[in-house]
């Protein structure tokens, strides 16, 4: 109650409100691992696109993220914007032409961002701080793979969906033409997910085996440059197209692109072997680096 | 706020052992941390960083077993993670993020939402003296706002104990001051238990309520860091003269009142009381001989003489 100048009374409310900043035990419940293991894949995710840091830290990710929609973007924005355009934006770019496009920006946005998201941390020796209070060796890395594969599925995966929804968008008929071609959505998704994965674990083998950002970038490079150049050779050599199939730069291009279309250039079975051969073994190895919990 | 008595012990060892090599860093180590601040002294290679890291689960031990606020450290290392603090000596701070980030990572990863994490994040820097630089790179920060904010994730999501090694360690002697600061608020008016280790006798005196020495990964000693002087407790004295013809004289004295004289390790004359009819009794005896006092001083020893001891340390 409070008396204004004409001596009536009237209610008044706080005009103020007083919090207490001081420190004080926490007393609230405490969320499942899973959100625990969530948080971490959200924050692996900002760092390499250089979310919540500095402007210049965010340039190069972006760059290659625009890079990598320019060709799916402009193939849809042709028949959208120029009316005498009749062809589909799948017919000026098909997935696999689409997935061979972009495989340099894969090879350069994987090599930059995905071997440092284990090398940072061991540089940091952030790891003792994680494994002792927060997140398990196991937990840390599902976390970090899983923030990997979202980060490759944004350059490989969202392209082509841009092209499969554009062509959409552009269609006579659309609904006729999600009709016809909903079956590829699965394949688009599936090709996506060989190429990511398969460059996840490259990526992250690279990363775990130093702490030195420079030779991670290095080591996944040489991998992915020197491999082509060496079973290029040895193809023309003997005569033969089965060393392509161990070329860790377009083996799995090759087989993501045999998934979309069924068609496939050079030996598949091997491929298939040398995929799953790294995928498991890096898999594998990075578990072997890690399991013993410590940061040493 | 004080720390419950009817709570478990923040550490406890029972013939813990770990070996690296042929390096044994603890050696069947049985020793309990009850007080709400225990400091953890001991050379290098003592085996005080292995306890830690053994007690976070970092390190599993060969043989024994480790409880951490009455759970094993072992079995249920996912809870002991969620209830313990731990602020590394070395430098273990992502770079190129701020503090806020820091602390806001670490305590959604501990299981907090994000409204508390960041509620939370803001109480702790306000704590630790780090409000108004919370937004900076930590690699822009100087080394005692470094440490500053080890000791603020450590916090940041309400640990019942904090695993401080080496707090104090490379900062400045102001940053020293403000960190011990902290330190002791943490056990005496928050109510954390605190276990921190350190080199240095000063800081543990400062900031703990008791004091471990760890020798070889073997216990040295365990004593509280403050000892009440009983008034009327045992004595050293030491005279000019002759010192052993001046106890014979002495004891006939004491006697009837129940007082024992004996000579001590270092020479002195020891008395197993020091009432006041016995001190008038030596002054007395001191002014009827024409001697002088040249020290009478209670007889149980300092917390340095303890621990230097302990460590194992001679010479100098």
């Amino acid at each position: 109650m409070a008396e204004d100048l004409a001596g009536t009374s009237q209610e008044v409310g706080p005009r103020a409100v007083l919090h207490d900043i001081r420190y004080s035990r926490y007393s609230g419940s405490l969320r499942p691992r899973s959100s625990a293991v969530a948080s971490f894949v959200a924050s692996s995710v900002r760092r390499p696109l250089g979310l919540r840091r500095s402007a210049g830290s965010k340039v190069w990710p972006f760059l290659l993220l625009a890079v990598a929609y320019l060709p799916a973007l402009a193939v849809v924005a042709v028949p959208l914007l120029v009316p005498q355009v009749t062809l589909q934006p799948t017919e000026l770019i098909s997935y696999p032409n689409l997935l061979a496009t972009n495989g340099v920006v894969l090879l350069a946005f994987v090599a930059t961002a995905i071997p440092s998201m284990l090398t940072r941390d061991r540089r940091d020796r952030v790891l003792a701080l994680y494994f002792a209070t927060a997140v398990s060796w196991l937990e840390y890395l599902v976390g970090t793979a899983l923030a990997a594969l979202s980060l490759l599925a944004l350059i490989v995966l969202g392209p082509m969906l841009v092209l499969f929804v554009g062509s959409i968008a552009t269609a006579d008929d659309p609904g006729r033409w999600i009709a016809d071609n909903i079956g590829d959505l699965p394949r688009i998704v599936l090709a996506a997910a060989v190429v990511v994965v398969f460059h996840t674990v490259l990526g992250l083998l690279v990363g775990s085996l130093t702490s030195r950002r420079v030779f991670a970038v290095g080591g996944y490079l040489a991998v992915v440059l020197v491999a082509p150049v060496v079973t290029v050779l040895l193809s023309t050599v003997l005569s033969d197209e089965w060393p392509l199939a161990l070329d860790p730069a377009s083996g799995p291009i090759r087989l993501a692109a045999a998934i979309v279309d069924g068609t496939v250039s050079g030996p598949g079975g091997l491929a298939w072997v040398v995929w799953t051969a790294v995928v498991v073994g890096g898999s594998l190895v990075v578990a072997a680096r890690y399991s013993r919990g410590s940061d040493a | 706020m004080s720390i419950e008595t009817a709570a478990p012990p923040g550490l406890e060892c029972v013939q813990v052992s770990k070996t690296f090599g042929s390096v044994t860093a603890l050696d069947h180590l049985s020793v309990t941390f009850s007080a709400p601040a225990t400091g953890l002294l001991g050379a290098n290679g003592a085996g005080k960083s292995t306890l830690l890291r053994t007690a976070l689960g970092l390190a599993r031990p060969d043989s024994g077993q480790l409880r951490v606020l009455g759970l094993d450290a072992v079995a249920d290392r996912r809870e002991v993670r969620r209830r313990v603090g731990y602020m590394p000596e070395h430098p273990c701070l992502p770079a190129d993020l701020s503090a806020q980030d820091v602390c806001v990572q670490l305590a959604r990863m501990r299981g907090l939402g994000r409204r508390d994490a960041v509620r939370r994040t803001s109480e702790v820097l306000f704590a630790v003296g780090l409000e108004e630089e919370r937004r900076r790179p930590v690699g822009s920060y100087s080394l005692g706002m470094q440490q500053r904010t080890k000791l603020a994730q450590a916090l940041v999501h309400g640990p019942d104990l904090v695993l401080l090694d080496e707090p104090t360690s490379g900062l400045d002697p102001a940053g020293r001051e403000e960190m011990l600061t902290i330190v002791r608020r943490l056990s005496a008016d928050l109510g954390i238990r605190v276990i921190a280790s350190s080199h240095v006798l000063e800081d543990i005196e400062r900031t703990c309520d008791e004091v471990v020495v760890l020798r070889s990964g073997a216990l040295a000693a365990q004593r509280p860091v403050l000892v009440e002087q009983a008034l009327t407790g045992p004595v050293d004295l030491l005279v000019s003269g002759d010192v052993g013809e001046f106890a014979r004289a002495l004891e006939p004295l004491l006697a009837p009142l129940g007082i024992r004289v004996a000579p001590t390790a270092t020479g002195d004359i020891g008395l197993n009381r020091s009432s006041d009819a016995a001190l008038d009794v030596v002054r007395d005896l001191a002014a009827e001989r024409g001697v002088g006092l040249r020290h009478l001083v209670p007889a149980a020893r300092g917390l340095e003489d303890v621990v230097v001891d302990a460590m194992g340390v001679h010479g100098g």
